[in-house]
């Protein structure tokens, strides 16, 4: 029961929260934000708490290790600054249920980071997917639900397509959980079914990444969801799918011919990202299309296949939620500013005057994001490429780090519009409450410890791989 | 003179001092600028008295590594923090110090946004003192990163003309550069003997085969050339030189640009002496060009601080063209050169922006006279241009000498074709030293006031400096000479 903790908090809070829903107006809204807040930290610290252990359950379809215990606890920080981002947000939908879609996509996310059988996964996914489809729609104005229709359809498509590989490769290996492809992997390596099957599973988990060629819904969803919402999206769904994918792929091995064909979506993955993002001026979408490059690299790390390709990811992973959520805060304190969702890099302008301290933490996560040293966005894309560097994938290693140059451009512009650029005549100086100030030096200093010392996270996801992989 | 060996991690403490000045500085309230200001500069002026203490309790007789420090970071991943010193970078640790302590205080009259001004040269210092003193690879490619980052902000907050091209395209020229330094380092990570970034384990494990040397050597040669400003990847460097601050041109022509030439020999030339040989007659000629060319373009420039920015195209030619001989003399030439050429510049950029600031203007055609109404800024400008053009009794004479005498042994052609450009050197600085400071006044400046005692001191620490270091040579060449013979094999 103890390791299942994480679960049951999110379940609790799930049930707290549908009896609030009953109610209308804003005192349950606020109770359920509380009680979501909670929950989010409560669950954060469940999953930090029982990271020592190993349990299989549910006949082998569910693990709770180390490594889903840190995946959890990174998905369950990332949510409460989210749920924190719902309360000024501009077009955040004043309902209530919006906090039980939040907590249910949290829900689904953690239950993906354990999942080792195809139908636990499946489950795990749809019920993140299908609450954050929801949220992505949850706009105030109702303005643009084409974003989230676009999501959702993919999303199905990608479903669908799931379905087809898992039972493909159920036939191949005659069992529906992780432990039978690995049993059956080996053999397999070299029949271009089994290949394909992979490939054709891996698209739901490239959805979730916003990888190339299941990308496209990302700049749309992005954009037309509320702020909190696209944080959600941007930051634990890319955790829970980066976990998915080192289970899946330390279940599988990694065949060459699959390695190959994934260096290909990053390849592309990278290159589309950052070209893309070359010409955005709506923050959200150039985040989106920054987001499309990242997944790139995370893939890069991931072929390499190796126990190091695994821990990396991990370590990015969470730094990447660290470094979005940070994006993400001062574009939210920004759009609540402008009172716009969408703000573009206009609204940025004379931020260093108007919130210095905001305009540092926006500078430092950007940088983070393009890998600039001493932040944690450099460390973990030179454990991420060091890990690839040692299988060979040279290439792709060379062709990520000059993406990285690239894509600092448009982080730049963004640093340039707020350092540079005056403020528009007569506006005011941007107030911050004393939570986002607290969560905007929590995130500052961990993009730089993580930057700067980054051997206790890193050691933590060596040996968490390493109770799996073995 | 004998000082005994320091007892404490004294590079350590170096590093420290920027790092802690900066903590400091970004824990001030803004308002308080005299602060600020004074916390960089007592930060900068500890980091020169400890380098000088350096410098004097350095064994010069020892080749190998001293004032060795470690500490295990990632083990997992072979990350060591690990410093060392040895004759290639005592000297650069105190030329380091040297501009930056010069660089606080020539900018003691900035007041737009002072504090992150100040942040952001202590940020850089403390990376750029980073590379200097480490030994291992990834630590060695953060600091270098890290000296870059604050220059792109550096430029485009503080800087003029054309700023914003000019810091974009510095950025982006410098880390593509070392984008390829990433893949390289973590190439030879990756190899089953390394599994390590440490330098001298690298050294001691790993036989690199030929065709390896050569494509790495190559890699890291064009990574770090970039930031060397070595032909054909100098474009970003005269326009970034003009367009930074004057502190930050100090910083960057006299320091930043020798990261690259010292990442060539420290790692480069150390890792891969076969690859270095097997490349160094097409590096010889790109050093050429840049001799050649840096010098020519400098002579059709009208704004000062495009000739300046031009002739330190021109001066690092011969900074590679001393690397490029591998020889003894050479090395040691090219050393000194980065030395007296880091001096030199620091200066020559602490003058124009002084006369920038007076004259708000930099152009050839709109200055003149400036000696009669300014005699004091106009004999530094003009000791700077007399050590660039290599007159004897200056640094730069014997790095000169030194380099060419080399490049004449091995490569007869070029080292006569480089000593000719010398002599377009001598004619652009003397003729921009004859339109700026004689020939008839411009009646538009005759206000403009000559340095005065506070404002004296940097650019008199500068200019004694070069004098001391051009009269007294062989402290220098004692300092580098047996390492450079130990990175031969000679």
């Amino acid at each position: 029961m103890t390791s299942l903790m994480t679960e049951l908090i999110y379940l609790t809070g799930i049930l707290g929260t549908l009896c609030l829903a009953i109610g209308r107006g804003e005192r349950p809204r606020r109770w359920a934000l509380g009680l979501g807040l909670l929950t989010a930290v409560a669950a954060a610290i469940a999953s930090a708490c029982s990271s020592g252990s190993v349990t299989e359950l549910f006949g082998g379809t569910y693990r709770v290790d180390p490594l889903s215990q840190g995946y959890k606890a990174v998905i369950a920080s990332a949510l409460a600054v989210c749920l924190w981002l719902t309360e000024r947000g501009p077009s955040e939908s004043r309902r209530v249920e919006v906090y039980l879609f939040y907590l249910c996509s949290a829900l689904g996310l953690t239950l993906m980071t354990g999942s080792t059988g195809f139908v636990s996964l499946y489950v795990a996914m749809e019920l993140s997917s299908y609450s954050l489809y929801l949220l992505a729609a949850s706009r105030e104005d109702r303005r643009a639900t084409e974003g989230a229709l676009r999501y959702l359809l993919t999303g199905a498509i990608a479903s669908g397509v799931f379905l087809w590989g898992v039972s493909i490769l159920c036939g191949l290996t005659g069992g529906a959980t992780f432990a039978a492809l690995t049993q059956a992997a080996p053999a397999l390596t070299s029949d271009p079914l089994f290949i394909g099957a992979l490939a054709l599973t891996s698209f739901a988990f490239l959805f979730k990444l916003s990888a190339f060629p299941v990308h496209f819904w990302a700049p749309d969803a992005y954009q037309s969801a509320p702020l909190a919402a696209t944080t959600l999206i941007a930051t634990a769904s890319k955790a829970g799918a980066v976990a998915v994918i080192s289970r899946f792929l330390i279940a599988s091995g990694v065949p060459v011919a699959f390695a190959g064909w994934t260096g290909l979506l990053a390849f592309v993955s990278m290159t589309l990202g950052n070209t893309a993002a070359l010409h955005q001026a709506d923050v959200k979408r150039l985040l989106a299309y920054s987001s499309i490059a990242q997944a790139g690299y995370i893939l890069t790390g991931l072929l390499a296949g190796t126990a190091d390709g695994y821990s990396s990811a991990f370590f990015y992973a969470t730094v990447y939620a660290l470094m979005n959520c940070g994006a993400f805060l001062v574009v939210s304190a920004v759009a609540a500013d402008a009172k716009n969702d969408n703000p573009t890099v206009r609204h940025f302008d004379g931020l260093a005057d108007r919130q210095p301290f905001l305009a540092l933490v926006l500078l430092l996560s950007l940088l983070s994001l393009a890998g600039i040293p001493p932040l944690a966005g450099f460390t973990g894309k030179w454990v991420l490429f060091s890990a690839a560097m040692d299988q060979g994938h040279w290439f792709l290693v060379l062709w990520g780090v000059l993406n990285s140059v690239v894509s600092l451009f448009y982080y730049l512009t963004l640093v340039k519009h707020s350092y540079l650029e005056k403020a528009p005549a007569g506006s005011q100086p941007l107030r911050l409450t004393p939570v986002t100030r607290l969560l905007a030096l929590a995130i500052f200093a961990g993009l730089v410890f993580l930057g700067v010392y980054p051997t206790p996270l890193i050691e933590y996801a060596r040996s968490a791989v390493s109770a799996i992989a073995g | 003179m004998s000082v005994p060996p320091i007892e404490f991690p004294i590079l350590s403490t170096i590093l420290l001092c920027p790092v802690i000045a900066l903590l400091a500085v970004l824990l001030t309230p803004g308002r308080y600028t005299t602060a600020i200001k004074l916390v960089s500069l007592v930060a900068s002026a500890a980091t020169l008295v400890l380098s000088i203490w350096l410098c004097l309790a350095f064994n010069a007789k020892d080749p190998s590594f001293q004032y060795i420090e470690r500490l295990d970071w990632v083990r997992s991943y072979g990350i060591q923090y690990a410093n060392a010193v040895d004759g290639l970078n005592v000297a650069m640790i105190l030329l380091t110090a040297i501009v930056i302590f010069c660089g606080i205080l020539v900018s003691w009259g900035v007041t737009y946004r002072t504090k992150d001004f100040f942040a952001n040269m202590l940020f850089l210092v403390a990376g750029v003192f980073g590379v200097f003193m480490t030994t291992n690879l990834f630590f060695f490619f953060l600091f270098y990163e890290v000296a870059v980052i604050p220059m792109y902000l550096l430029i485009v907050i503080w800087g003029s003309t054309n700023k914003q091209y000019a810091a974009m395209k510095l950025t982006l020229y410098l880390l593509l550069g070392s984008a390829l330094m990433f893949a390289g380092f973590l190439y030879i990570y990756s190899l089953p003997d390394a599994r390590t970034f440490d330098l001298l384990a690298i050294k001691q494990q790993v036989t690199f085969s030929p065709m390896v040397q050569n494509i790495l050597y190559i890699s890291l040669f064009v990574g770090f050339g970039v930031l060397a400003a070595c032909f054909p990847f100098h474009v970003w460097s005269p326009d970034g030189h003009v367009a930074a601050p004057t502190a930050a041109s100090m910083l960057h022509a006299g320091v930043l640009m020798k990261l690259g030439a010292f990442g060539i020999l420290r790692i480069g030339v150390y890792l891969f002496p076969d690859g270095a040989r097997f490349w160094a007659p097409t590096i010889a000629v790109l050093a050429l060009c840049n001799i050649v060319y840096g010098a020519m373009v400098a002579t059709q420039q009208r704004d000062l601080k495009y000739i300046i920015g031009y002739s330190s195209v021109s001066h690092m030619g011969i900074v590679l063209l001393g690397i490029a001989t591998m020889t003894v003399s050479g090395f040691n030439g090219a050393l000194f050169q980065m030395f007296s050429h880091g001096i030199m510049t620091a200066l020559f950029f602490a003058c124009v922006g002084f006369i920038y600031d007076g004259c708000h203007t930099r152009m050839l055609d709109e200055l003149g006279g400036l000696s009669k109404t300014a005699p004091r800024i106009s004999a530094f400008f003009i000791i700077a241009g007399l050590c660039g053009l290599g007159l004897p009794g200056m640094g730069s004479f014997v790095a000169e000498l030194l380099v060419t005498v080399a490049a004449i042994g091995t490569y007869p052609v070029i080292g006569i074709t480089s000593l000719l450009a010398l002599l377009v050197t001598a004619y652009y600085v003397l003729s921009a030293v004859q339109k700026v400071f004689y020939g008839p006044e411009n009646h538009h400046h005759k206000d403009f006031k000559d340095i005065n005692g506070f404002q004296f001191i940097p650019r008199a620490v500068l200019v004694g400096c070069l004098i001391f270091f051009g009269v007294f040579p062989q402290i220098f060449l004692d300092w580098v000479n047996a390492s450079t013979r130990a990175l031969l094999g000679a």
